[in-house]
Parts: structure tokens; sequence; C-alpha cells
């Protein structure tokens, strides 16, 4: 007798764990177009507006089921392990980096004409210069985030990334935790690259590094900066842009600048993996986020720097969300600006050195 | 009795998926190169190689080890007489509002817990702020080792003291009044019959603080303001940023081997006779 309740207990254990997901009935009309009802979307935490998806699924009759990561890597991973998504929004060199491993497959434009939307500053970027795989979703800047109360504004403007050697400001610098990002200031602060692959150069990174940890004890940290700098807890912070309009619209003493050394533009672009099992709705998703409400929708939830032109327009005007938020609009043109290239056996690397780094403290 | 036996499976199978199998997939990311399309098997020992060559990741090993054993000994020795107050406070009603008011923390999140003394220890928190307020000179707690070692010992201390409390009140009291009848003071009775007798309660506390503590990620990052790292962390950056996960795989199977080796060494210490009544 307690077999067939074990049983049934199994049974009925799998079939909420299994169940959830059938919910309301199919969409024939849907299925009958795209082939299918559902969207898997696999996109970053807290990227899209709060209606976005809700809006999508209610005017095209289909079922989203949205996914979410927090570093490319993860995702990527995820997707060489055999994970089936139709969408993905993935930043610049990882895009790169994919579009090598014939992980994406070639956009058909035809279903795409909202495309025209797109601002100029996304256009020809060194990643996907023909956008033949990929639609810009967000783009930005790494800066520096600086109470304007205790930190002037020449000094910052002057100074640029070395401000955070400034050892006037010991103990009250965030850093961002991340290889790629803390490699990218040392190395810019010295004038190279931060593509280089030079070994010297990664060794004066690597000093540079080491000495700001020996002397200004900063803090390495995340997505915790948001919070912290809102708070205004330490005086400088190196934060993406997106995060840094957010602070700014939260605390009106905070400040942004974009370093006279150069810092990384970044940008991240919807892509349609290979093995997408819906491409075809993948495409109207992507046509949908381009227009000017679902756009608006996300640039004023999360603060990133809208791909379409018209929403980047209102944002930084006067009546927008975003006027005179130094954070919001990326420079353009700025020759020591670069872009990031997909280079694993750096990222290793440099991985290693800044574990090297941040336990180097006793 | 023999049907219940049947009761058993649902658990073995949960065991098997969701213990057995990460497990063994562990071992082999441990083992494998990364793939760079689908996965390939290609096996390696590089991320082992990886491991010993540089002396950061061992030093980094002590470190995580040193700051488990602190935190350990110090749950040990606040646990204790906390338990032995909760297991003599008399009444069964007392004792178990004492379990209780133990327990009550961990019924909120850890990480919660941890980001709310993010907020009182940080430079300009409610201590700092306190003392600013009483003309005092700021303290620096957060990024030290006070602060982790705090925080981990805040939120490990309740298993301690809950093993300890459970070993103090199964024990046959007539023990004790035996060793009285027969002259011994309270201090002997308790050397040479309470603390043995509660030993498997301390041993099964021990695994259930150094193990998590050895392990943590999140106090060190937080409270130790991210420069505070730990194996802990190395792992969860290995997965999460630097997407190594063969890496992060081979560090966690080297954690692995060397804490069940260390359980075994204590549920040695445990069964051995001679260790009993020998401290």
């Amino acid at each position: 007798m307690k077999r067939y309740i074990a049983v049934i207990l199994a049974a009925l254990m799998t079939a909420a764990a299994t169940g959830c997901s059938g919910g309301s009935g199919k969409n024939e009309e849907a299925i009958q177009k795209y082939g299918s009802d559902t969207l898997k979307v696999f996109n970053w935490g807290e990227y899209t507006g709060d209606d976005v998806i809700g809006n999508f699924e209610k005017e095209y009759g289909v079922k989203v089921i949205n996914d979410f990561f927090d570093s490319n890597e993860l995702m990527y991973t995820k997707i060489q392990a055999g994970d089936r998504y139709d969408v993905l929004v993935p930043s610049d060199y990882m895009i790169e980096r994919m579009i090598k491993d014939g992980e994406l497959q070639e956009l058909d434009k035809s279903l795409i004409p909202n495309m025209a939307n797109l601002t100029d500053e996304v256009k020809g970027l060194e990643f996907d210069p023909e956008l033949k795989y990929s639609v810009p979703y967000f783009y930005g800047s790494v800066g520096i985030v600086y109470n304007k109360k205790n930190v002037p504004k020449e000094l910052v403007e002057e100074q640029g990334w070395e401000i955070l050697k400034n050892t006037d400001y010991k103990g009250s610098v965030y850093m961002y935790d991340s290889e790629r990002d803390a490699f990218m200031v040392a190395l810019k602060a010295l004038g190279y690259s931060m593509n280089t692959e030079d070994e010297d150069e990664i060794n004066d990174a690597y000093e540079w590094l080491l000495e700001f940890n020996d002397t200004m004890d900063p803090s390495y940290v995340t997505d915790e900066v948001i919070d912290s700098m809102i708070g205004g807890i330490k005086d400088l912070a190196v934060v993406y842009s997106g995060d840094a309009a957010y602070i700014l619209s939260q605390n009106e003493d905070m400040a942004y600048c974009m370093p006279r050394q150069g810092t990384n533009i970044w940008c991240d672009a919807m892509v349609i993996p290979a093995n997408a099992e819906n491409p075809a709705l993948a495409h109207e998703f992507i046509n949908y986020i381009l227009t000017y409400d679902a756009s608006y929708d996300n640039s004023y939830t999360v603060g990133y720097t809208s791909s379409n032109e018209e929403v980047k327009t209102y944002m930084t005007s006067p009546e927008g969300d975003y006027y005179e938020n130094e954070a919001y609009l990326p420079r353009v043109g700025y020759e020591l600006d670069e872009v990031f290239h997909d280079n694993q056996v750096l990222r290793e690397k440099l991985n290693l050195l800044l574990t090297k780094v941040k336990s180097s403290t006793e | 009795m023999k049907n219940f036996r049947s009761m058993a499976y649902p658990y073995v199978v949960w065991a098997f998926v969701l213990i057995v199998i990460p497990m063994l997939m562990i071992a082999m990311y441990a083992f494998t190169e990364r793939g760079n399309s689908v996965i390939t098997f290609r096996l390696t020992l590089d991320n082992f190689k990886v491991f010993f060559s540089d002396a950061v990741f061992i030093n980094i090993m002590k470190r995580s080890f040193y700051i488990a054993l602190v935190t350990t000994v110090i749950c040990i020795l606040l646990g204790y007489p906390a338990a032995y107050i909760a297991a003599n406070l008399g009444s069964e009603k007392n004792r178990m509002m004492m379990v209780i008011l133990i327990t009550i923390p961990t019924w909120i999140n850890m990480l919660v817990r941890t980001y709310a003394w993010l907020g009182i220890l940080q430079d300009n928190g409610l201590i700092n702020s306190a003392l600013r307020a009483l003309g005092l000179p700021a303290i620096k707690i957060i990024q030290t080792d006070f602060a982790v070692i705090f925080g981990m010992v805040y939120n490990f201390i309740p298993f301690m003291i809950l093993q300890i409390y459970t070993s103090l009140t199964k024990m046959d009291k007539s023990y004790i009044e035996a060793a009285q009848d027969l002259g011994a003071n309270r201090l002997q009775s308790f050397i040479k019959i309470t603390l043995p007798l509660s030993l498997p309660g301390i041993i099964s506390g021990i695994t259930l603080v150094f193990l998590p503590a050895v392990s943590s990620f999140f106090i060190p990052k937080l409270l130790g303001g991210g420069k505070y790292v730990l194996i802990g962390n190395v792992i969860e950056n290995q997965f999460l940023t630097a997407g190594n996960w063969n890496f992060g795989s081979a560090l966690s199977l080297i954690m692995a081997v060397i804490i069940v080796f260390l359980m075994w060494l204590t549920k040695k210490a445990d069964r051995d006779p001679n260790a009993e009544g020998g401290l």
C-alpha cells in the first residue's frame, strides 16, 4: 500500500513541476503564422521595461518565457551545453565570439523593418559592422561616478582614471569586480589599448592595480555599487553608464565623468542563435523591441541609452527623463574610446592576475 | 516495519538526481577541457595544474580554512555556554522558548541578514554614525578579518548551539547525580561527565559550521568588500564572471576531497573510545 502512496506522491510532484508551464490554451493563429506560440528569451536581469513583455504577449497572442543571466560567459556556457533560446541579448565581444563559433543565424532584415529606427551611433561597430547577426538593444560606456561635494569636477576631468589612485580619497573608492573592467581602467590609465596582448603592457597594468589595491584600500563590487553610491557611502566609483544614470537621478550630489584617457564603449544587441526553435517569432520580437513604445519603456526603466534614435533624442531633451544627465548619453567619436574584442585566453590570464591583486592584501 | 522501507525510494531518486548527478557533472567538468563548441570530451589535467602552478590559490585555500577554523572555535566557545544554559532552564516551556529565540534569525534569509550587517558595520553605517554623534572617532570595521569572521559566526552559530543543546538534553542526568554522589564537585562532573557525553553534539556542530564557513562566498564578498578573497569567491567567480566552469569544478573537487578527508578524521575522533574523557 505504502508503495502506491509513494508512487502517487512522486507522480503528483512531477505533475506539479511540469504542469505549471501548460497554463493557458494554445493560440492557433500564432501557431499558424509563426509555427509556435512560445518564445524563449534569454536576457540580462533587470534589462526590460515593466510592460514590454506583457504587451508583446497580448499583441501577438503568444507566450514569452523570459530567462535571465548575469554574465555573458554564463549565458554562453548554457547555450553550449545545449539550452535552446530564440532571442539572446549578449554584449559586443560575446557576439563577436558567437559569430566566429557559428552559433548565430543571419537575420532576415525584411522581417525587421523597424531597424530603420536605430540611431547611427550603434551602426558600424566592429563586432558586427553591417548588423548581419545582431540588432542593438542598449549601448553605453564605463566611467567614474563621483560625489561633487567632495571631489572637484576639474580634478576628475584633469586626472581621469588616475584619480582612483589619488590618496586624498583613500578608502573611498569602488572598483568594478571583473577582470575585464579593472584591467580596462588600468590599461587606459597607462595610455595603452584595452585590447592589448603585449606582455609588458599587461604587466604594467597589473602593477598599476597592485599599487591601487595597496594604497587606496578599495572595495570590489558589482551591482551593490548602485545602492552604495545612491547612499553616498564613497566618493568615487567605476560604474557602467546606465547604472550611473540611475544613480545620478536618485542622488543629485553625484556626477559622471568619462575619463580623458578613453574608456570602454559597449553595446548589447539582440541575436538569434543558430539552434533557435522559433526564429520567425524571434524576428517579430526584435522588431517589436525597436518600436518607440517598447524602446522607451526599456530605456526609461533601466537607464541605459536606447538604440532607438527617437527615444534617445526625447530622453535627452528638456522634457525627457534623462535631461542633462551626463551618464545617459555616451560621447561619440572620441578616438581613445574602444570596444572590447573577444579574447578568451587573455581573459583567463587577466582573471588570474586580478585574483592575485585582490588577495595580495593581508 | 518492512513496508516503510519502500517509502525511502522517492528519497533515493531525489538524492540521485540532486546529489549524485551534480557531483558526477562536477567531476566531469573538472577533468575536461572547455569546449569551443557543443560539448567535447577531451580529458585533461590542466585545470588542476593551474591550481598548483600558482601559490595564490593555495594561499587562498589556506586562508579559507583558517577563517573557517577560527569561526568554528568561536562558535564552540560561545555556543556551548548558550546551549548549556538553554538545556538547564528547567521547564520544558522555557527551553522551547530559548530554542525558538535561537532559531528565529534563521527564518530570515542569510543573504538579507548579511546585507543588514553591511548597513550596520560600514564606514558611515549605524555604528560609526553613533560613534560620530557621540564625538568619538569612527572605527574601520568593514573589510577586516573581524567583519568576515563576525558575519560567519553570526550566521552559523545557531547550528552549533542546536546540536550541542540536543545532545545535552538527551543526556541521562543520573550520570551526573552518580558522579556527585561519589564526591565530584560541579566542575569535575562537568569535565568528566557532561562534556564527554556532549561531544557528539559538538562534533556534528563542527560539521555544520565548518562546512558552510569554509565555502561561504557572499559573507566575505559583502563584509570583506570583495577584497577578502576566499576559495568560495574564486569558485563563484570562475562560474559566474570568468565563465570557466572547468576550473571552477576542479577547485570544487579539490575542496570536496579535503573536506571529505577532514570529516573522516572527525568521525574517527568521534568513534575512538580513547578520545572520550581524554580531554
